[in-house]
């Protein structure tokens, strides 16, 4: 995806012809977008019809990733005959995903496609197309704002879509983005002052809305600074289920294990599966030594990773504020909670 | 559960014993987690210190089998200390918050005279169990057992929970009973936020025995052995049906063994696994004329099968669960079976078909139409209901009841509530010089039961390989036994060989097997005796004796667990 400095903006007047423009998207590419199952969740998953689609819902479980980096992924097929690798090269739009998703996804390509491409990772990125919609009503474990990864992005994404109550505005912010409107210019028009300045209302009262203000940058600064104790880590872990929600759920993190299913003596296949750090059995090793035995280890590495390490080594938290952590963790450890903990705003004392 | 999961969080006291709840229900841990941030105070009674005990403001560890003592004497100290109407003052200036009806003053003791029989009876035999006395049989301090019967007894929003730590006894229903009398002694029942409430072990265990898949009541627990019930499901079935109850899981074990018993059909249970004093069974099993196994896997049972009938599992079949707060919800089939696996209902559909009864549903919702139909407490309950809302809670009698969040509130099921007395019985195996451990098993945190499911996933299995024997780092000091290191358990049934692993989590004197694995049976080591009532084995307690293997030098360790007999 090539990305411009140039952000194009259209108005999509009409919001009854997305389904139109959808589906003749659709003609050429798989559609993903939030669908409302039948138990009342909203899940990402492939479309038949446009009808299906429910924006009105919160994030989504599990995130977008799912789609790159799925949680069971055959890498090669092996025989008597050889090797052969499972790249998947389906053209898709994923419709519908917010803010955080897709900057999410912008940090895991600087894992996947910098330094050590990852073949499989990049098979899936290039032929997928994202489609992301800015938020207009942030839900309570929401924490975007102050990452700027959110409720909006002023780049890096395909196409942005903001919903204006009446109509869409749509920004092009790549020429991938740019080829899918292209096609269809009869349906999208010049925005007017008007709609420029509704879109800067409408952004203005998401930021408002925002019920956690966390910011990363002081608790990196402060575990930095050697100011948050061991104490205060063993009592997060105390309340650690070791489920690996966390893990599993967050859109940013890249751990997989690998392994081997065999079908015969002399045939069978590779294939990785989501793999969780906060697990005893992640750093297992031969003779049964386990250097992260301890839950503070493990609970403590992970908030280390994603507010110290990452931005040390990528330049960016490992965090975009997404809340599933948040929606997911029975022990209430999640990213803003132990933040703002951490910060003493919640509770001044060093423990839980 | 006689209250509901969604109360937890508002409960003031809540009340844990023998349940390991933040592993084995992690949801309901979370709640009680939720409940204690908001200032609710957290007693737990549990001889391992679990994470649910290290999360309590008051541990109870009382050894293993002594939960009656325990019991008791929270209970005498209600009566003595007269807490009994300490709390009602408490509670005339909270009534306004819960409906009580009018001019009902005294509530605790008017609840006992209203709504409870045998009260004076009760009261003359929990005199003798006094803190002193508890302390010397569960070697609690007196002082912490006071304190537990003042939080629990003093609070009016005390929620009570249970599990198989205390029903897997020969006084497994004792405990029970005791915990009766504690809830309707301090009248912490028939309100939100009180309740006695047991963490049922299964997602359907608790829709198993709804249907009556026990051998003494049809489906509502309508007893077999009443005439009136009877008739009727005779009607509906258009066959006469035995008179008499049938014979417990346990029970069948002796039946094949004495020859009343040749054949078996299993559906969904692995006894050579899961039941106790495993030599026993497997000399029952090899002497039946057929078996049958209805399973999702091949498992230890499915070895003896003449026929193995392939089921399908949770995700690829439609139906309902009901789970531990009696909500029934919905299941749908999210993938097709594998190969020729069926739906249960089909396969007992068609093999009953066969045996000259016809039975034709064409779909689950029809067999939910008849449950409806002779189950009161299942009347109102169709699928076509239970689509939104995440289902609906029992009793739930007619087509517009919403369901019952929490039960008891005006009358219990007999009517009055009663006191039944409970006397101490110490477990059927004490300890001596030969076999000094208490050895008592239960379930470990990746792996569920004899790991059927769970030891064909990867992830599940890299958590958990192997068996470990938690055991007191004062115990293992003593036998000069380190962690990893190998060790022999012997009982007077059979011997294992399982990896040590020295915690505090045990306390000294007992340790502690999981019974997923299969390679390190532990039910090779326990004991068949049973609850007279119930007939739930002894799981709980057993005397073990601990053997630590010395390697030699040069000697290759043979892999995972032996398996051998006494």
């Amino acid at each position: 995806m090539i990305e411009s400095n140039r952000i194009t903006t259209y108005i999509l007047h009409n919001k009854n012809h997305l389904s139109f423009w959808l589906r003749r998207l659709k003609t050429s590419h798989q559609i993903i977008a939030p669908v409302r199952d039948i138990s009342g969740d909203i899940v990402l998953t492939g479309i038949r019809h446009m009808h299906e689609i429910a924006l009105d819902g919160p994030a989504l479980m599990p995130s977008p990733k799912e789609f790159l980096l799925p949680q069971m992924e055959q890498l090669f097929h092996y025989s008597d005959d050889g090797v052969e690798e499972t790249f998947n090269k389906q053209p898709r739009i994923i419709f519908g995903i917010r803010s955080c998703d897709l900057s999410a996804i912008r940090i895991l390509d600087i894992f996947y496609l910098e330094n050590n491409k990852d073949a499989y990772y990049e098979s899936r990125r290039t032929n997928t197309v994202m489609i992301s919609i800015a938020c207009n009503q942030p839900d309570p474990t929401c924490f975007c704002f102050g990452l700027s990864t959110g409720p909006f992005l002023r780049s890096g994404f395909d196409l942005q879509l903001t919903d204006l109550g009446n109509r869409f505005i749509v920004e092009a912010g790549t020429e991938t983005g740019m080829a899918l409107v292209r096609e269809f210019l009869h349906i999208f028009t010049d925005p007017r002052p008007e709609d420029i300045e509704d879109l800067n209302e409408v952004r203005l009262a998401s930021q408002s809305r925002f019920e956690k203000r966390v910011n990363l940058e002081q608790v990196h600064r402060g575990i930095l600074a050697g100011e948050v104790s061991d104490t205060f880590w063993d009592s997060v872990a105390a309340r650690c289920f070791e489920c690996g929600g966390c893990v599993y759920n967050c859109p940013v993190c890249t751990c997989f294990n690998v392994i081997d299913q065999h079908f015969s003596p002399d045939s069978g296949k590779r294939i990785r599966i989501w793999d969780a750090c906060m697990f005893k059995g992640f750093t297992r090793m031969a003779g049964d030594v386990v250097p992260a035995a301890k839950k503070i280890q493990r609970t403590k590495r992970w908030f280390h990773h994603k507010l110290v390490h990452w931005p040390t080594q990528f330049g960016t938290f490992g965090c975009v504020g997404c809340g599933r952590c948040a929606i997911s963790c029975p022990g209430r450890i999640d990213m803003a909670s132990v933040a703002l903990r951490t910060k003493g705003t919640e509770h001044s004392e060093e423990k839980w | 559960m006689t209250n509901s999961i969604s109360e937890i969080r508002d409960a003031r006291v809540i009340f844990v014993i023998g349940s390991n709840t933040t592993e084995q229900h992690p949801m309901i841990g979370m709640h009680m987690l939720e409940a204690k941030d908001r200032g609710a105070t957290l007693i737990v009674a549990d001889p391992r210190r679990t994470q649910i005990a290290q999360f309590s403001h008051l541990h109870l560890r009382h050894k293993s089998g002594t939960d009656v003592a325990l019991l008791n004497a929270i209970m005498n100290v209600i009566i003595t200390e007269w807490l009994v109407d300490l709390s009602f003052i408490r509670q005339r200036t909270e009534l306004i918050g819960y409906d009580l009806p009018p001019g009902e003053e005294y509530v605790d003791l008017s609840f006992i005279r209203q709504r409870t029989e045998n009260f004076d009876d009760f009261e003359k035999r929990i005199l003798p169990y006094t803190p002193e006395v508890a302390e010397r049989i569960t070697s609690v301090p007196a002082e912490d057992i006071r304190k537990a019967a003042r939080l629990y007894a003093s609070e009016k929003r005390s929620m009570l929970f249970y599990a198989m730590g205390i029903t897997q006894h020969i006084t497994g229903v004792d405990n029970v009973r005791a915990c009766a009398n504690l809830v309707m002694l301090t009248a912490h029942i028939g309100q939100p936020m009180t309740g006695l409430n047991p963490l049922r072990g299964q997602n359907n265990v608790q829709g198993a025995c709804d249907m009556g898949a026990l051998p003494d009541v049809y489906s509502g627990y309508q007893k077999v052995a009443d005439p009136a019930a009877r008739r009727k499901f005779e009607l509906a079935w258009s066959r006469p049906l035995p008179d008499k109850p049938g014979i417990t899981l346990t029970e069948m074990v002796d039946a094949i063994l004495s020859g009343k018993i040749r054949a078996m059909y299993i559906m969904g249970e692995n006894p050579l696994i899961a039941d106790p004093d495993m030599t026993h069974v497997k000399k029952a099993f090899a002497k039946l004329d057929f078996l049958a196994v209805q399973d999702i896997f091949p498992t230890d049972t499915t070895e003896y099968a003449h026929v193995i009938l392939p089921a399908s599992s949770f995700a690829e079949k439609y139906g309902t669960f009901t789970n531990t707060e009696r909500r029934v919800q919905k299941i749908r089939r999210a993938v097709p079976p594998p190969g020729e696996a069926k739906p249960d209902y089909e396969i007992i559909c068609n093999l009953s078909k066969l045996m000259g009864y016809p039975m034709e549903y064409r779909e689950a919702h029809e067999i939910m139409e008849e449950i409806s139909i002779l189950t009161p407490a299942y009347g109102g309950i169709l699928h076509h209901r239970l689509n939104a809302n995440y289902g609906l809670q029992w009793p739930c009698p007619n087509i517009d009841h919403p369901g019952t969040t929490y039960l008891h509130q005006k009358k219990f099921s007999r009517g009055m509530g009663v006191f039944i007395p409970v006397e101490f019985i110490p477990p059927s195996e004490p300890t001596d010089s030969e076999y000094p451990f208490i050895l008592t098993t239960g379930r470990s945190y990746f792996h569920y039961h004899t790991g059927t499911m769970c030891r064909r996933t990867a992830a599940l299995e890299r958590e958990d390989p192997e068996c470990l024997v938690e055991i007191n780092p004062v115990d293992a000091g003593r036998l000069g036994l380190r962690s990893n290191e190998r060790v022999r358990i012997r009982t007077r049934r059979g011997s294992i060989e399982v990896k040590a692993f020295v915690t505090d989590t045990v306390p000294e004197g007992i340790i502690f097997i999981p019974f997923h694995f299969r390679e390190a049976a532990v039910n090779l080591l326990t004991i068949n005796a049973v609850d007279p009532n119930a007939k739930i084995p002894e799981f709980k307690v057993c005397a073990a004796a601990v053997e630590p293997l010395k390697r030699k030098a040069g000697v290759i360790q043979e892999s995972r667990g032996v398996i051998s007999t006494a």
